[in-house]
């Protein structure tokens, strides 16, 4: 590592937005080939450090220097020259070009032939580069038909080629959150290949996993707040010791609050009886019962998806009857099922639960605006007492009340999708992947979300990221294949199952 | 590695985070307020008669009743539709008041009102049932619209003298205000009301920011487009009603210059014609503005040729800085 060169390098590189110093005099350095992981709580600003290294956004203050010579990069495409591109955390291609399009994009010149472009050139190149990263689709697919993981392979293949195209010796790509959309398959693929590039490229890479940035990264850096806290290699990391310098506490080996699981009350609370759609999933009968946590575990594909989509009214299914407290359900709308009480926090956040445009606290009283009246009429003052309390209740980082809720970072994203369901009187609440891109310490505050709503009576439904968290979080557990309920266990206190049981059900 | 240490404190003041944030969050309307003054302003050089009484009024009832369509152009603007049948419908309406008035007196007014409900309802449900998008749904129904408006027109359109007495309503004053300009203040109000503070507003603001979300969050999607687009009929048919009975007579054609006017005055005052943002300050600055610049224009003597461009320009800036990208993946 000694005899390695620095290719990038920021020095006390600062950045403010109103009402955030999101960097503070920050120092970042990538060497030759090497993958470094980047972490830090929601909001730590890597995201906008990322910006910064590709010309996306300007600093107020500090030096950047590639390969030793002083730049200023005036946008993306600019830093794409220099051999510098980032794949982003919610994705930048154009949904309906296709995968070749995508891949070539703003970027044709090379393959100008007698003022024509080239189409077969293209092909062939098109094929070689994504070669490297494994995408064997078909090149005329628009990405809006592909899924995430081959999605990201585009960008990532994307930015290989550019930095070729402008002759730029060991590019540096920048991954931001990668892994948050994949599958458990995919994340696998995703570092064999980074690996590989690792030997012409250098790579950062943002997670919240620390499990993957402990295994996959040379080195580690740690942002707090905005500024540096440390850094080290990755093979001496020790990942409670990580969470600690992160956060700035330990946490209690006690990771999903199961001493404050509960004993679910006897009452039922929610009743599915022979629920099915036709080539998703047979007919499926369970109950919950009021405060009961009840995990659905699953391959994608499994038809647990669509068995949330029926209970939350987005889809409709085939046959069967859905009841909340012996109430039946009009099936396949959102507006019944919201109105009797049932929520749901998406998996996307962005694309459906949240209207970015609109301020936190616009978001967080969607659902009981009819309850900050006054005199009839929706009253200010009590539109911002709600936002704040549910903004100290989920512990939302966020200059005000009224920022607009584009501005917040991932994981403050997530609280505020929560903030609104919880503010609202819900009886039971589907968590679709919950904690997804949230760091350590929020997960956190959304296990002790989870536990108090179980404890005020409230049965949820979850999927979450790991089997772990799956068994750590819930009283009970049903296992999906193939469109089928195969398995139900018990996950009580005393009980806790092992995943490599689970995963022999599963697959 | 060695570690880093952590270097000394915050480098950028408090002050200097502070004075951003109103900025950052309303510019739109503060580059609309700046464009109104300088205007204002520049035509005062260019003309001392256009700050007189005279003139000050001719801009105010050409601006209110642009202001009362605007303001319902606005509902389905910030629900991101936008409503092209104001055009007709007003024309529509403006004629089958003369005809009321001599018919059935002074219920001409209700029935004139139900119109206007009616066609955003109807406009609305078109949308929902065959599922296209607004500009050509509502394309459609102006077309029909204007139609039925020549077709149904007596000609001459004038309101017979006998009935002058019912114009009061438009045409009088009340301690010294002109009863035009009380009706839009009332509307206005009503307007701000209505998008601002009541549960059915607030939800066009959430459909035109994500229509996705505010499905999955239960909000009914069909009635929250139904209401905009009766908002867009009511304001329509209540400015041709205004300007019928000022004008002491209807004319078939009468809506057909609001439709590009009421849409520049939303997007002037700021309203994103991506959904989700603006409101009716918004469009009360940009009817204002427009109401400024064409009185103005002709005022300091602006070529006439020269005045379309010179409003193509403000409305370009104005689209561009309130313009959401985020939402258009292509730009077609
Ligand atoms: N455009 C913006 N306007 C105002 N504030 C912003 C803007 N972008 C980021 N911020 C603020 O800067 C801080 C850092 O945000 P950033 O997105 O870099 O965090 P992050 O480390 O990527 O977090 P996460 O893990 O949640 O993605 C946050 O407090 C955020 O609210
Ligand atoms: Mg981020």
């Amino acid at each position: 590592m000694k005899a390695k060169k620095p290719v990038l390098e920021l020095r006390r590189v600062t950045k403010s937005y109103p009402g955030a110093l999101a960097l503070d005099a920050v120092n970042f350095t990538v060497w030759e080939s090497e993958i470094v992981g980047l972490i830090g709580e929601n909001g730590a600003g890597k995201s906008t450090l990322m910006k910064i290294l590709i010309g996306l956004i300007q600093p107020d203050a500090g030096q950047y220097e590639l390969r030793g010579n002083p730049v200023t990069l005036r946008d993306p495409a600019n830093a794409a020259r220099h051999g510098v591109g980032m794949v982003f955390q919610e994705g930048s291609l154009v949904p309906n070009l296709s995968i070749m399009e995508n891949l070539f994009l703003s970027h044709e010149i090379g393959f100008r032939r007698f003022g024509f472009l080239s189409r077969r050139a293209m092909r062939e190149t098109a094929t070689s580069v994504l070669s490297l990263v494994k995408v064997t689709s078909d090149l005329d697919t628009p990405i809006a038909d592909t899924t995430p993981a081959v999605r990201q392979m585009v960008e990532i293949a994307r930015l290989m080629w550019l930095s070729r195209l402008y002759r730029q010796e060991n590019p540096v790509l920048i991954l931001d959150e990668p892994t948050t959309v994949l599958t458990e398959g995919e994340r696998k693929t995703l570092f064999t290949i980074l690996t590989e590039i690792k030997r012409q490229a250098s790579i950062i890479l943002i997670s919240h996993r620390l499990q993957e940035i402990v295994g996959n990264s040379d080195r580690i850096v740690i942002l707090k707040d905005g500024r540096n806290v440390t850094e080290f290699e990755a093979e001496h990391a020790n990942i409670a010791e990580i969470e600690n310098r992160m956060v700035g506490h330990t946490f209690a080996a006690e990771r999903y609050r199961e001493n404050e699981q509960i004993e679910p009350m006897n009452e039922i609370a929610l009743e599915v009886r022979n629920l099915s759609k036709r080539g998703v999933f047979e007919p499926i009968t369970f109950s919950l019962r009021k405060g009961e946590i009840v995990s659905l575990v699953g391959l994608v594909g499994s038809g647990k998806e669509a068995v949330c989509g029926c209970i939350t009214g987005l889809e409709k299914p085939d046959s069967g009857t859905i009841s909340l407290h012996r109430k039946k359900l009009a099936l396949g709308s959102p507006s019944e099922t919201v109105r009797a009480g049932i929520g749901h926090i998406p998996i996307d956040r962005r694309s459906e639960g949240l209207a970015l445009g609109m301020t936190v606290a616009d978001n967080v009283n969607l659902l009981v605006l009819d309850k900050l009246k006054a005199a009839g009429l929706i009253n200010p003052p009590l539109e911002k007492k709600n936002a704040l309390r549910m903004i100290e209740e989920c512990r939302i980082k966020t200059p005000s009340f009224s920022a607009i809720c584009a501005n917040l970072s991932g994981g403050n994203q997530q609280k505020t999708v929560i903030a609104k369901w919880l503010s609202s009187k819900i009886q039971l609440l589907v968590l679709d992947h919950p904690t997804r891109g949230v760091d350590v310490g929020a997960k956190e505050e959304i296990y002790r979300l989870i536990r108090n709503l179980a404890r005020d009576g409230i049965s949820m439904i979850i999927m979450c990221d790991t089997l772990e968290e799956d068994i750590g979080l819930c009283n009970r557990m049903l296992v999906m294949k193939d469109g089928r309920l195969v398995s139900e266990m018990s996950c009580s206190l005393a009980r806790k199952p092992n995943p490599s049981d689970i995963i022999a059900l599963i697959v | 590695m060695a570690e880093i240490k952590e270097e000394e404190g915050p480098s950028i003041t408090e002050k200097r985070i502070t004075t951003h944030r109103k900025r950052e969050r309303i510019p739109a309307i503060y580059f609309a307020i700046t464009l109104l003054v300088v205007m204002v302003v520049l035509f005062t050089i260019g003309n001392r008669n256009f700050l007189s009484a005279y003139n000050v009024n001719t801009i105010t009832s050409y601006s209110a009743i642009l202001l009362v369509v605007g303001l319902g152009q606005m509902s389905t603007i910030l629900i991101g539709g936008i409503d092209l049948s104001v055009g007709g419908l007003m024309s529509f309406v403006s004629v089958v008041l003369v005809i009321a008035l001599k018919t059935i007196g002074a219920w001409a007014f209700p029935l004139c009102l139900s119109v206007g409900l009616m066609a955003g309802y109807i406009n609305g449900t078109i949308l929902t049932r065959i599922k296209i998008p607004s500009f050509i749904a509502t394309l459609g129904t102006g077309g029909i619209l204007t139609s039925l408006a020549l077709l149904v027109s007596p000609l001459p359109v004038v309101v017979p003298a006998s009935s002058y007495g019912l114009l009061d309503i438009v045409n009088g004053t009340l301690i010294g205000m002109p009863n035009l300009l009380l009706l839009t203040l009332v509307i206005f109000i009503f307007f701000y009301v209505i998008l601002g503070f009541t549960t059915a507003g607030r939800n066009i603001y959430y459909t035109g920011s994500n229509i996705k979300m505010s499905w999955m969050s239960g909000i009914d999607i069909r009635r929250t487009r139904n209401f905009a687009f009766m908002l867009s009929g009511l304001g329509a048919a209540i400015a041709a009603m205004m300007q019928t009975c000022s004008q002491f007579g209807g004319d078939p054609t009468m809506g057909k210059v609001y439709i590009l006017q009421s849409i520049a005055a939303v997007v002037v005052g700021g309203t994103a014609l991506t959904g989700g943002t603006g409101g009716a300050v918004n469009t009360l600055i940009g009817a204002l503005i427009l109401g400024v610049m064409e009185n103005g224009m002709n005022v300091v003597g602006v070529d006439a040729y020269f005045q379309q461009s010179i409003l193509g320009i403000v409305i370009i800036v104005s689209v561009a800085l309130t313009f959401d990208r985020s939402k258009t993946a292509m730009i077609k």
